[in-house]
């Protein structure tokens, strides 16, 4: 193949970066770039592996957090440095508006402390918090008797204890996990997923939540999800803070320090949606996949969860319960933008045909 | 040669500290095979508290099939009173065609299926009968991680040291594997 701009996927046609080596839609090798070498096997192997995608989890969940108090305490700096200039409190001595700014480390040391206390919110809370912003309530063996066993069952064939039980009042079809680890877990799905799946199907949805207990994505998601939550909160702040300065700007000393700060306040109101964009991007779509083949595993019955998946891409009912913070933590994204081919970049799935083709591969005869 | 000092601890070191790790890995995968193991036994003790229940319960409705009755209480009495896991093993296999044979037939009595009562057993009876196959499932799985374990390299090694031997699978008897055969008449 002559090497030009294009690079799409030979199995799912997706547009890819030019040096990629695995498809960002559907995994698959690409091998123009990768070539079938012994690592690039052996990274591919991993992904089926459950041990390595824990493992994978856990580092990824810790590289999260890492990036997270590093970027804080950048911003830190930086509102504490730009406060300062605006307000004119500046070292007598001043060269040029680049001095240390000792404003500017105390707000780095804020915000990283706060970015601490925040993660140790996220891991220990975290669940908590998902579950509120979803709207679900907890049901007991005796209000939803089938649910229940259908989860104990999983739980029995996963080898963990059974997760608690969520349902959310809503028509729509969806399902979630969320948790900081295998022990303390909880499943939820929708009322509407609960009436319209059959007792096989709802196997099937279940044993792919299962999976993602057990390759410790819950925790990951979590994480993102509250993590999420936070940028969209610090990044409202500094836009509510760039409207006050724009108010305020009379009592500035220089004419450019004021400039300066605003273009900086202003990039970071644009990186920081940016920043969270980039962050949910960085939920594998490769997790869905695995999850599925994890569910299947579990249930060695592709065809319940074939037929449910069906089931969830004829729903047209809209769920209104989801947010940017916990979109991908269903097992098909609330907001539906999945199905054209707009989703390439920002989907936080894979497409549900793609889903269901490689489904229907495993299920061999 | 500093750096072939410290190669020389670097295995010193090194060697007792995988040994170690390989070790506790073995006994969490023995650990786990039992645990499966009991697993199983809860299952089972579950179907057999849920048969007489359900068998007083359809009685009534089923009067023309009180041989399928009769059949599914001694198969569970027998299951249940097996001393050797041998015995256990094929009573458990009779007592699992029986019932699948009983939930063939009453498949033909509409009203059965109605009452309250009866689909609450039903959905706990097939419920437990899945989580026993299930729990032989992930049996079969822990002792196939604890054999490859046993076998493989290094962790072979420790294995053999320190006694750790294979686990047998769980083999699903004959007389399940048949579908139970519905006479329609």
């Amino acid at each position: 193949m002559k090497h030009s701009l294009d690079n799409h996927c030979p199995e799912c046609n997706a547009a890819n970066r030019l040096h990629a080596r695995f498809c960002t839609q559907c995994g698959a090798l690409l091998k123009k770039n990768g070539q079938d070498s012994p690592r690039v096997r052996h990274k591919l192997l991993r992904r089926t592996d459950f041990m390595a995608a824990a493992r994978a989890n856990r580092t990824a969940t810790r590289r999260l957090i890492t990036l997270l108090m590093m970027i804080l305490a950048i911003l830190g700096y930086l509102l504490g440095w730009s406060l300062q200039l605006l307000m004119g409190v500046l070292p007598d001595n001043l060269q040029s508006i680049w001095f240390l700014s000792h404003w500017g480390v105390w707000g780095a040391l804020g915000l990283f402390v706060f970015g601490a206390v925040w993660s140790w919110v996220a891991f220990s809370q975290g669940d908590r918090i998902v579950l509120r912003l979803t709207g679900a309530r907890e049901v007991s063996a005796d209000d939803e008797p089938v649910f229940h066993n259908v989860v104990e069952e999983m739980a029995i064939a996963a080898g963990i204890s059974r997760p608690r039980l969520f349902v959310i009042e809503t028509g729509a079809l969806n399902a979630f996990a969320t948790g900081m680890n295998p022990a303390r877990s909880a499943i939820g799905v929708t009322r509407g997923l609960l009436e319209s799946l059959n007792r096989e199907e709802l196997q099937g949805v279940v044993g792919h939540e299962m999976g993602h207990i057990v390759n410790w994505d819950i925790r990951y998601a979590t994480a993102v999800g509250v993590i999420v939550g936070l940028i969209a909160l610090v990044s409202d702040g500094a836009l509510r803070s760039l409207y006050f300065s724009g108010k305020s700007r009379n009592s500035g000393k220089g004419g450019s320090g004021v400039a300066f700060l605003m273009l900086a306040l202003i990039a970071f109101a644009a990186l920081a949606p940016l920043f969270a964009f980039l962050v949910q991007m960085a939920v594998s779509r490769q997790r869905e996949f695995l999850a599925d083949a994890t569910s299947v595993r579990l249930t060695r019955h592709p065809e319940g969860l074939i037929a449910a998946l069906q089931k969830l891409a004829a729903s047209t009912e809209s769920f209104k319960g989801a947010n940017r913070a916990t979109q991908h933590m269903f097992i098909v994204n609330p907001f539906r933008n999945f199905t054209e081919r707009t989703s390439r970049m920002t989907a936080t799935h894979p497409p549900l045909a793609l889903r269901i083709n490689r489904l229907s591969n495993l299920g061999g005869d | 040669m500093a750096v072939f000092g410290w190669v020389i601890v670097a295995i010193i070191v090194g060697i007792p500290l995988l040994g170690v790790a390989l070790y506790n890995k073995l006994v969490g995968l023995r650990n786990q095979v039992k645990n499966a193991w009991r697993q199983i036994d809860v299952q089972l003790k579950r179907r057999h508290d849920l048969i007489p229940n359900l068998v007083e319960v359809v009685k009534d409705y089923m009067s023309y099939e009180q041989e399928t009755l009769e059949k599914v209480i001694q198969a569970r009495n027998q299951a249940v009173s097996a001393s050797t896991p041998e015995a256990a093993i094929a009573a458990e296999g009779i007592l699992g065609g029986a019932m699948g044979k009983l939930f063939a037939l009453m498949e033909n009595y509409p009203d059965l299926k109605a009452n309250e009562n009866v689909s609450r057993l039903m959905e706990e009876l097939s419920a437990t009968e899945n989580k026993i196959s299930f729990s032989r499932q992930f049996y079969n799985d822990s002792v196939m991680s604890l054999n490859n374990a046993v076998e493989s390299f290094p962790s072979n090694f420790v294995a053999g040291m320190f006694g750790f031997s294979h686990a047998t699978y769980f083999e699903v008897p004959e007389t399940e594997t048949v579908t139970p055969k519905v006479d329609l008449r």
